[in-house]
């Protein structure tokens, strides 16, 4: 369980998805940069996936993030890495992006309702 | 002996029956307990999971009008791609942050974000000066509004995996104590229940052959007594007639 | 008399011109494409504008590939012009481009002060600024360096005017992108007044309302989108072009303004904008004032078309064509994105 200390300091919300999304997301102000380290990850088709897990386990082992939004397409690419992440912070939170629209049947976390379920 | 290999090692005293049989009844409670605590956990657990559900599906709305509110930004900027790339290059400060406050559901501390935004209009007041600006703070809002469900929807999630945790931890002390610690501590009790009443009874056999081997004893004193007392007449009248008045007045006495 | 020689040079570019505007899409073609269920459809409906350069677009066609195709079949089409335009024209053109290099500079700008990776930047310029100096940009490493780049290697330079190399550093991009324009559309208007071939004819005339129309524009948008912000007025009295129908005594009351009902009645001393501003209350959510403008420029455009022997034939045909490709792209993103209900918002003049 969590000691209030592991979740006090994080104030800030972590993205990493396509460009609209991040693009929206910044608008609503989440974005942060400091010393050089920004909190958001811009992904196109371009984009390796072992850049994307970098900033996955970055995001996910910086003491100040408390949820990271990440693109549902985005988190397919990674799924096993978020599928091992079991611990309660960051939230990762997988969300729809313009050109792909939110499949419930692929959440992490909505597969481990259902099991949980059993349905 | 039933349940012998699933007992404590105690010695079969009374003490430590006293102790087991307090140990059975502090087990019990802690288990109706736990078992409460669980339904609690349980019941919040299942509300939570229904409305992630929920949050899940309205999130997809959400986002849908919010990626909507960008289209009709780039409709009003003419369309430049650019705009995308200089606000990802504007970006200093958070202005919209979190806090963790925390809500206690039986006795598990739940985090709960909460979102907040900081004074003033945030690195993008510009964005758009010149044409599109007012598109510009309108998706600004729009996505402010949605990231609010998000974080609200992270709530959730967050509680849902730490409930996840502490149910299964709950569950497992319950079913321990339902299917380990009682029957052992009821095995432990009747065993040494059962030990004390051989006990019992080998007193009681030990008891019953002393008597018997006393009552025996006596009986063959009497035997013999009885015996002498018949034999003696005779014997007197052969042997010795002088003690014959002894012997009777002796006889009286008894 | 001044319509006697203009077919010897740029007769050919503007029979070329009305030819493109005939092609552009009309209020029929747009209801169609409005019916389209799947952006399939609509890149059948396009076909006979657009199907040279979509066809060989392999499903799921994305919005933005709709979007970018069709803004480099515009630039085919104005580098064609481009090419054979000569004399006058052919720097009108350029003036024309200058405004979507401003675009590109700033996002260059933003780029090299940020040390981004800058072969990308340039792949996200508008085609129409690209310029050859352009690359030459990414090279600087510093503030200074970049300065002396832009000044030397840029069309721009004249529009630096009044900057300096340490705004560049300070200064937000915004208001270094707004007063670069501001002083594009003085130098464009200055050139028009001058021209040979421009000054006095009835070419000088449209532009010149054309220009007022656009620098009013700006004046009325910098006022409103300023509010909250942390751009003094001072600093955005600088960015309002020295010309249109605001200026002088509009301006004046713009630049003093604090709140939108201040704005509002600056902006009111012309009765046209008046206008405007009663019919976005009106309209409230439907309509919001940025597309009424967009509206009466093209009207504006439309009307260019009505004059014969004008450059300006070129300027208002490249506006029509990018008020239509933002179109597609709206009825693209709705049809894309399921919502249906707002896929009117396009402006169809034709």
């Amino acid at each position: 369980m969590a000691a209030p200390a592991a979740y006090k300091d994080r104030q800030f919300l972590a993205v990493i998805g396509d460009e609209d999304s991040v693009t929206g997301l910044l608008l609503a102000g989440v974005g942060h940069v400091e010393n050089g380290e920004q909190n958001f990850l811009v992904v196109d088709a371009q984009t390796e996936t072992s850049k994307i897990e970098k900033a996955f386990d970055e995001f996910t082992e910086r003491k100040d993030i408390g949820i990271l939004l990440i693109n549902q397409h985005v988190a397919e690419k990674i799924r096993y890495r978020i599928d091992a992440f079991t611990a309660a912070f960051p939230a990762v939170l997988e969300i729809p992006s313009k050109d792909h629209p939110y499949d419930p049947e692929k959440d992490t976390v909505l597969r481990r309702v259902k099991r949980l379920f059993g349905e | 002996m039933s349940g012998a290999g699933n007992r404590e090692a105690v010695f079969a005293t009374r003490q430590s029956l006293g102790i087991m049989k307090a140990k059975l009844k502090g087990a019990e409670v802690g288990h109706s307990l736990l078992k409460r605590k669980s339904e609690a956990l349980t019941k919040r657990f299942r509300e939570i999971t229904r409305r992630i559900d929920e949050a899940k599906r309205k999130m997809g709305r959400v986002m849908q009008i919010a990626a909507f509110s960008l289209a009709e930004v780039a409709y009003a900027t003419g369309g430049a791609g650019n705009m995308n790339y200089e606000i990802t290059q504007a970006v200093r400060s958070a202005r919209f942050r979190l806090r963790t406050r925390q809500e206690n559901v039986s006795g598990v501390l739940l985090p709960a974000f909460e979102s907040y935004t900081t004074e003033g209009l945030g690195d993008f007041a510009m964005t758009g000066l010149g044409r599109g600006g007012q598109q510009v703070q309108k998706a600004r809002e729009v996505y402010e509004k949605a990231v609010e469900t998000l974080v609200e929807l992270a709530s959730l999630q967050t509680a849902f995996v730490i409930l996840d945790d502490v149910i299964k931890v709950v569950n497992r002390r319950v079913n321990a104590i339902e299917h380990v610690i009682i029957p052992r501590t009821a095995n432990t009790i009747s065993y040494i229940n059962s030990e004390l009443d051989e006990l019992d009874r080998e007193e009681f056999y030990r008891l019953k052959k002393v008597q018997g081997k006393k009552q025996e004893e006596s009986a063959a004193l009497e035997l013999e007594e009885k015996n002498r007392k018949t034999a003696m007449p005779e014997v007197r009248d052969v042997t010795v007639p002088h003690n014959a008045e002894e012997d009777d007045e002796k006889d009286l006495i008894f | 008399m001044e319509g006697l020689f203009f077919n010897v040079d740029s007769g050919y570019i503007e029979g070329i011109v009305r030819g493109y505007r005939n092609s552009l899409l009309t209020s029929q073609n747009y209801n169609n494409l409005t019916q389209c269920e799947t952006l399939d459809d609509l890149k059948l409906q396009l076909a006979p504008s657009y199907g040279d350069v979509l066809n060989n677009v392999p499903s799921p066609l994305k919005t933005s590939t709709i979007a970018t195709l069709a803004t480099s079949k515009l630039h085919s089409e104005f580098l064609y012009l481009r090419s054979v335009a000569t004399g006058t024209l052919r720097t009108f053109m350029d003036y024309l481009q200058h405004g979507y290099m401003i675009d590109n500079v700033a996002l260059l700008i933003t780029g090299t002060l940020h040390e981004l990776d800058t072969s990308k930047l340039i792949s996200r310029c508008h085609p129409l600024g690209l310029f050859e100096g352009l690359s030459v940009l990414c090279v600087a490493t510093n503030v200074d360096e970049l300065y002396n780049t832009i000044l030397v290697e840029t069309p721009l330079k004249t529009y630096f005017k009044g900057l300096t190399n340490k705004d560049l550093d300070e200064l937000n991009i915004e208001i270094i992108r707004n007063t670069l324009y501001k002083n594009y559309l003085e130098h464009f208007a200055e050139f028009c007044r001058t021209a040979e071939g421009i000054a006095g004819s009835p070419c000088q005339e449209i532009m010149e309302q054309i220009l007022n129309f656009e620098a009013d524009r700006r004046a009325i948008n910098i006022t409103l989108n300023s509010f909250g912000t942390e751009l003094s007025k001072d600093e955005r009295k600088k960015l309002y072009p020295a010309m249109g129908k605001l200026y002088p005594v509009g301006t004046y009351q713009l630049g003093n303004a604090e709140s939108n009902e201040a704005a509002i009645a600056g902006a009111s001393t012309v009765s046209e904008y008046a206008d405007f501003f009663k019919q976005a209350t009106m309209m409230g959510q439907q309509k919001s004032l940025e597309d009424l403008f967009y509206k009466k420029e093209m009207e504006i455009m439309k009307e260019v078309f009505t004059q014969q022997f004008t450059y300006a034939v070129v300027y208002a045909w490249l506006k029509l064509k990018e008020q239509e490709i933002r179109n597609i792209t709206w009825i693209a993103e709705c049809i894309a994105q399921n919502q249906k209900d707002r896929i009117g918002n396009y402006i169809s003049i034709f």
